[in-house]
């Protein structure tokens, strides 16, 4: 009897696991089509996520195709008489299979060139690895080192990174092999929180082909080149980007944007697309980088977007609902007949500024044929070019009993470790005579793209938006998901009260930024 | 319904457990072993979570900078501001996000109530050729994957680019006319709708069934006493399958306040168009997993089951008034 007890049991356990696992949905409630709920934020059809975490890193034509993250990583054990350096990995790239390996070898590699210090390493799946880290953080116990981390991921702990500037001093690390740009890029209210590693420069991806055929030249290659516009030399500033981004928007009769006989309802080709930018990376790319509020603590914050944003925003609108559009528009930008979201990779669209980590995702675009270069960024009203740097790196924790030592294995990690990290992140080395390695394996996926091209991205360091358009927010999710819904708005909405509508984010944002 | 709970059989005390016959004792430890599963799943996922939510509604717990706050004890500070928080009642012109559920669902609960029960007479009819393929037509869509169905109606909605939309124009409508669908306020809730019809399989099979149970003879009496077509369906079909309509309506009440997927999807959760797709349940997971408000998504999720609880009582006292039980005294 007791045995036939223990196999209904288990006959029952197994089938409950079965059953749970192939378990219909729930039925749906009315007015839904099927039943199963994303549990997380669906994927925005029109605007892909931010870019800082860098999609370059792991989805690049020549990346191992990601494999299912680790749940526990062993963490080795701390041997007696050296110092112990935890590397947390996971709240940016570096936790697929194959960069998993590479950074196991980078910390063997370490650990055996000297006896003081040990590095551990800790992978964290990066679905969960912000709440591993704000656990550990505040039991006290979060690591020495954390990174590859963009900005974004990094402004979720804003106040726990350490100011390594003393240990820059102390050791006398030589700061001189990156662009002086860029290590101020990484000064913040919080003193100086990373040195550059992996960097993401911005450019304007152009098709020739399409250039071409509207009789245009192409954008310039070379900052403080002109451009060539009807048989006149002239900046190349936003005004001239809008004007040849109108000719290049066509409609299915082929009239352009500029013409009068030009349908809008029937655009079958844009002139110009902001690649999975944000709001506040449309307003820095206009109207320069600028801190985007002012105060002290709760009470006092208030949000100090700049005019020259506000006339960014403004000028992005008008390019989609404008009389003379030349921007895909939110319903357009979503439908697959424009690439569902990734407009520029569909062909349809002339010229698309991003950033190199877009790399990535114009595997389908050459396949079908296309060719795409890159031309510089353009200048803003006030005659200075605005540009953009993505970027990821390490950064130590303030808490850490080791700073000095955490300093010491960053410095290893963004010099030496970096020859084999970078390309199994897919990003572009931030030490410019580490760049070259970097194209010439790009080169390999682009055939088509010149050195002309690719020289944009080298020069395109000496201008990072400092602060970034990532910077820290008070409230930054809450902020942020205020920002990503006035783009939103705009994209969606034609005949937008848009001045009503900027003074009521304007307002919102200076209530959020003060809840306590 | 106090007397159908009392009526719902009840667990054995000790003394009456030992006055059971050996036979009856090993039935009645395996009835226990096999249900002691699913009481496990549902303290360890449902009764532990929720009594969780009941005590974090009482705090100040929240994740700010990536780090867990000390949670300070709030009383009811939470439910206070649940009254008077403006995205859930109104912002001047906007909606708040309990109205624009409630609104909505008074315009979907009779669609999705009066279109799968009109499919389910029809597939009822004796009169209607290839049944089967109906039946399974009108079921298909239920199927499709939520995500492939909802990019589905973007593509067809889309107001540039979408079929419906360029048929329109085809047929002379300007660009200016023609409906942004999910970008209109005025179009919004019909485009919802509209998506919402294309899964009322479902409904329409459980009415469907129900139809099928009321006994011939029924409509046999109706006929010889000359009853037509709508006295036929008014006394004798809807009385039958009152209860099947009256599960329906309890089920899509419920899923109504829990609304979500669809606006999340279609307008990313943003609210667009002014704020007419900011539902509650939205505001609430937002609130949970994008704020990372913990204590007020807590606040926020037990209003809304006060409320979904009160809806379906009012709802049940109503029920003696036109729910059918057939062999009971009503």
């Amino acid at each position: 009897m007791k045995k036939q007890l223990w196999s209904t049991m288990m006959v029952a356990v197994i089938a409950s696991l079965v059953l749970a696992a192939c378990a219909a949905p729930a039925p749906a409630p009315v007015a839904e089509p099927a039943a199963a709920a994303p549990a997380t934020e669906a994927p925005a059809a029109t605007e892909a996520p931010a870019a800082t975490e860098a999609p370059a890193a792991t989805e690049a034509p020549t990346a191992v195709p990601p494999t299912p993250e680790p749940t526990a990583y062993p963490l080795a054990d701390c041997q007696a008489g050296k110092v112990c350096i935890r590397w947390f990995v996971g709240l940016g790239t570096g936790t697929d299979a194959a960069q998993i390996a590479m950074q196991e070898e980078v910390v063997t590699d370490y650990n055996a060139s000297q006896d003081k210090i040990q590095l551990i390493l800790e992978i964290v799946p990066h679905s969960s690895a912000r709440d591993a880290l704000s656990t550990q953080i505040a039991s006290g116990n979060g690591p020495d080192l954390v990174g590859p981390v963009g900005w974004a991921g990094s402004n979720d702990f804003y106040g726990q990174w350490l100011d390594i500037g003393p240990s820059i001093k102390a050791t006398g690390f030589d700061t001189s092999i990156f662009d002086p740009a860029l290590i101020k890029f990484y000064q913040t209210e919080e003193g100086q929180v990373g040195l550059p590693f992996a960097v993401f420069p911005g450019g304007i991806f152009f098709v020739p082909s399409l250039f071409d055929e509207a009789g245009l030249a192409y954008p310039p290659q070379k900052y403080g080149e002109k451009y060539e516009l009807d048989g006149k030399k002239v900046d190349w500033t936003w005004d001239v980007v809008t004007e040849i981004a109108r000719r290049l928007t066509v409609d299915d009769a082929g009239n352009d944007a500029s013409q009068d006989g030009f349908n809008s309802a029937k655009i079958v080709q844009v002139g110009y697309v902001p690649v999975w930018q944000s709001l506040q990376s449309v307003g820095t790319f206009y109207g320069g980088a600028a801190k985007m509020y002012s105060g002290e603590k709760a009470g006092s914050f208030a949000s100090t977007i700049p005019d020259s944003w506000k006339a960014g925003f403004k000028w992005y609108y008008d390019g989609m609902y404008g009389k003379k559009p030349f921007i895909a528009t939110g319903p357009l930008a979503g439908s697959p007949e424009f690439g569902a979201g990734n407009v520029f990779a569909s062909g349809k669209a002339a010229m698309g500024l991003t950033q190199t980590w877009y790399t990535c995702c114009l595997g389908d675009f050459i396949k079908a044929g296309n060719e795409w270069q890159v031309g510089i960024q353009p200048m803003g009203a006030d005659g200075k070019v605005h540009g953009r740097i993505d970027a990821d790196t390490f950064r130590a924790w303030k808490g850490t009993k080791n700073p000095t030592e955490a300093f010491e294995v960053m410095a290893y990690l963004v010099t030496t470790g970096a020859d084999k990290l970078l390309p199994v992140y897919g990003a572009m080395p931030a030490e410019a005579r580490k760049t070259q390695a970097f194209f010439d394996a790009k080169a390999k996926d682009y055939p088509k793209v010149t050195k002309a091209s690719w020289d944009v991205f080298v020069q395109g360091l000496a201008y990072p938006d400092a602060p970034s358009s990532e910077q820290y927010l008070p409230q930054s999710i809450k902020a942020s998901t205020r920002l990503g819904t006035f783009m939103d708005l705009m994209n969606n909405t034609p005949d937008l009260d848009f001045d009503g509508e900027y003074k009521k984010l304007v307002d919102d944002l200076n209530t959020i930024y003060n809840e306590k | 319904m106090l007397e159908q709970l009392n009526k719902l059989p009840r667990l054995p005390t000790l003394a009456a457990f030992r006055s059971l016959s050996p036979l009856a004792r090993r039935e009645m430890q395996h009835g226990m072993l096999f249900i002691s599963i699913w009481i496990f799943g549902f303290f360890a996922f449902t009764f532990v979570p929720m009594v969780a939510t009941l005590f974090f509604s009482f705090l100040n717990l929240k994740i700010t900078d990536g780090i867990l706050s000390t949670p300070d004890y709030a009383g009811i500070e939470n439910y206070m501001r649940l009254v008077k928080d403006p995205l859930v009642w109104s912002t001047g012109a906007t909606p708040g996000s309990f109205w624009v559920t409630v609104r909505f669902g008074l315009l979907a609960l009779p669609v999705g109530i009066i279109v799968p029960l009109i499919l389910a007479l029809l597939m009822n009819s004796p009169h209607l050729k290839g049944q089967m393929l109906f039946r399974t037509l009108f079921y298909m869509p239920y199927i499709v994957p939520f995500v492939a169905a909802i990019y589905l109606w973007g593509g067809m909605l889309n107001p540039e680019t979408g079929w419906i939309n360029r048929t329109l124009m085809y047929f002379g409508m300007a660009k200016e006319s023609v409906p942004l669908w999910a970008n209109d306020e005025s179009w919004v809730y019909p485009a919802y709708v509209l998506m919402g019809i294309w899964g009322v399989g479902n409904a329409m099979l459980i009415m469907l069934a129900g139809l099928q149970g009321v006994p011939t003879e029924l409509y046999d009496a109706a006929k010889s006493d000359g009853a037509n077509g709508w006295q036929t369906f008014w006394n004798v079909s809807f009385p039958m399958i009152s209860p099947v309509i009256f599960y329906n309506v309890v089920l899509s009440i419920v899923g109504l306040f829990q609304y979500f997927q669809v606006p999340l999807v279609v307008n990313q959760g943003t609210g667009r168009p002014g704020g007419h797709t900011f539902f509650y349940n939205l505001y609430l997971y937002k609130t949970f997993f994008t704020y990372q408000d913990m204590s007020y998504g807590s606040t926020q999720a037990w209003f809304l089951f006060l409320i979904v609880l009160l809806v379906t009582l009012v709802l049940f006292s109503t029920a003696k008034y036109w729910v059918h039980y057939s062999g009971e005294a009503r």
